[in-house]
């Protein structure tokens, strides 16, 4: 396994990629809330001195992402890559295991640079002897734009939006949904902010950083829309979109036709879908072998769009091998405010017999 | 000297009270080992039984540790620190004290928020709104986790509570919380409310077998012995002890 780690780190440097290796131990506050709670589960934590919890780190991304932050203007350019060990509580499994990866910071071109990163991962798979993988892809984003052009009312918008990535979940949420919810009591806005005022004021309890009346009262209105539910051609074309499955040249044409057909103004979408496309092709990835599923997308609220996951067909638990995708937002998320391009995938070499 | 039967009873409180009565009522008389303080004991009558006195949460522990063959605790407390109950505790007999439900419940003044939907929807919006994650205070980090994770809630954060937990949203420790309760009470004192479908567990105190222990001849006697006074039904404790056969003494 020591020579093709040297062989996979020989090839990530040469695709311009520099090694880096950020601490291992970390406050643990900046994972908790860019993951919640059901990561930190799965972290090793401990307390410093002061009180502050610690945490070994679960992966390389948010690390490295700092470092970055730390080292000087966020919007740079710079290309990473890692290869040592990650922490994470496993159920039978050792809880320090090796993973590799690169992230890809502050590339406008996203096509190109989601194709370069994919076709990277790619050639590390075949390097590490993994034969004939499976290549699963998803585009949140393409989700994102039929919701939009489904004129959805707010609250179901964003209960269907943060559910895309589990897809048996989404798949009841969306025939719940289709008939609304029980309409709740009619209250205005006025007597509903009083209502929770006197509340408030009754129980003494601290408003300073919690939910204020104000807030209270907004949702109460807003419950009235999740009453009126999203209605049966939305659920059709929402189950229909979910549906589409196969190579990504088929998928995209079934979505065009599917947006013709239910009257979709997806378009822009589906544009960029296909320029991606077209930039793994040029990039040499050989798309009919690669599977998109509209369905396909990670619960994590930094992921922004395309995403991707190799499995050896040899394996029979159903994991990954490796895990890649866009997230603009992270950055943003840990300090930078503003949304900055960010590809990358990681490899899970300890499913590939490495040990650290 | 053949290893004993080793039973764990709570040590202090009303649970140890409860749990000793229930043992008299079953004509099984615990004594105590030297004096009032000892932590060690048996039961009159029935040979090679060891009596440990222990806290509730930690008689959870022992039982999915396997150091304790049997205890008398409650299912919350099973539930919460033991991470494969399924596979290492078998609740053999409830004993009809210790109830307590365990419960999602926030404040009062939360007029939008009914059931577990509304917290998720709460939840997810809390974040933008407050720029950090919407907190739980809790002594149950594991039901929470459970539960929560069961109604595809993920935006939020557990704040660990040592006591008190009804008093985390007045005093700003935390936004809602995860709590025991019998009557509902102490949370509407605090200006808390349950949510309609936020009963995450009815509990009550159990006489809790050890799948995680070894077992030899002489301790399935003893157990047998032990829940027979109790009056549990032969049928119900079959698939116990099928499973207990199956497994290797030692």
């Amino acid at each position: 396994m020591t020579e093709s780690f040297e062989s996979l780190r020989a090839l990530l440097s040469g695709a311009g990629y520099a090694f880096v290796e950020p601490p291992i131990v970390h406050d643990a506050r900046v994972f908790v809330e860019l993951a919640g709670e059901d990561l930190r589960r799965r972290l090793f934590l401990t307390n410093a001195t002061d009180g502050t919890e610690l945490a070994l780190r679960p992966d390389y991304t948010i690390p490295v992402c700092l470092a970055h932050l730390a080292s000087g203007e966020a919007r740079r350019r710079a290309d990473y890559a890692y290869l040592g060990p990650v922490f994470r509580q496993r159920n039978g499994e050792s809880g320090e295991f090796l993973q590799a990866g690169v992230e890809c910071l502050g590339r406008t071109d996203r096509a190109a640079a989601d194709a370069d990163v994919l076709a990277l991962a790619l050639a590390a798979v075949e390097l590490l002897g993994v034969k004939r993988p499976n290549v699963r892809i998803g585009d949140s984003a393409l989700f994102a734009a039929v919701l939009d052009a489904l004129d959805l009312d707010g609250p179901w918008r964003r209960r269907l939006g943060r559910t895309f990535g589990d897809p048996a979940r989404l798949r009841w949420l969306i025939a719940r949904a289709s008939n609304g919810t029980e309409p709740a009591a009619a209250m205005d806005r006025k007597a509903a902010r009083r209502k929770a005022q006197d509340l408030l004021s009754a129980s003494g309890l601290a408003t300073i950083g919690s939910r204020t009346a104000e807030e209270i009262a907004d949702r109460v209105i807003e419950k009235s829309a999740l009453a009126a539910g999203i209605g049966a051609r939305a659920r059709v074309a929402l189950e229909k979109f979910l549906a589409v499955e196969g190579p990504p040249v088929r998928a995209l044409k079934a979505m065009r036709e599917l947006a013709r057909k239910q009257d979709l103004d997806i378009g822009a979408a589906l544009d960029r879908f296909e320029k991606r496309i077209g930039s793994f092709d040029k990039r040499g990835v050989d798309t009919g072998k690669l599977t998109f599923a509209a369905d396909f997308g990670r619960r994590l609220d930094y992921y922004t769009g395309f995403v991707f996951e190799v499995h050896d067909p040899k394996r029979h638990d159903g994991r990954q091998i490796v895990g890649g995708g866009r997230y603009d937002r992270l950055i943003a998320l840990i300090g930078h405010g503003q949304a900055i391009p960010a590809v990358g995938f990681a490899i899970w070499l300890d499913r590939l017999g490495g040990k650290p | 000297m053949t290893a004993p039967f080793i039973l764990a009873i709570p040590s202090k409180g009303r649970l140890m009270e409860d749990s000793r009565a229930a043992f008299a009522k079953a004509g099984l008389e615990i004594v105590q080992a030297g004096n009032a303080r000892s932590y060690r004991g048996s039961i009159a009558g029935i040979a090679d039984v060891e009596i440990a006195f222990l806290s509730a949460p930690e008689i959870a522990r022992e039982i999915g540790a396997g150091a304790v063959h049997a205890g008398v605790t409650g299912r919350d407390q099973v539930e919460e620190s033991v991470a494969d109950w399924k596979e290492k505790a078998d609740f053999t007999q409830p004993l009809g004290f210790g109830r307590c439900d365990v419960v999602v419940a926030v404040p009062e003044a939360w007029i939008d928020v009914s059931a577990m939907e509304d917290l998720d929807d709460v939840a997810a919006d809390f974040r933008p709104r407050h720029g950090r994650r919407l907190t739980v205070a809790t002594k149950y980090i594991n039901l929470t986790r459970r539960f929560f994770a069961g109604h595809g809630i993920a935006d939020y954060r557990i704040v660990e509570s040592l006591g008190a937990t009804e008093g985390a949203p007045a005093s700003g420790a935390a936004d809602l919380i995860v709590d025991i309760t019998t009557t509902g009470a102490t949370l509407r004192d605090n200006g808390l409310k349950i949510l309609d479908d936020g009963v995450i567990l009815r509990s009550e105190a159990h006489f809790v077998t050890s799948l995680a222990s070894g077992w030899t001849p002489a301790q399935v006697g003893a157990l047998r012995s032990v829940i027979g006074a109790f009056g549990t039904k032969a049928a119900a404790t079959r698939p116990l002890f099928g499973r207990l056969a199956r497994k290797k003494t030692g």
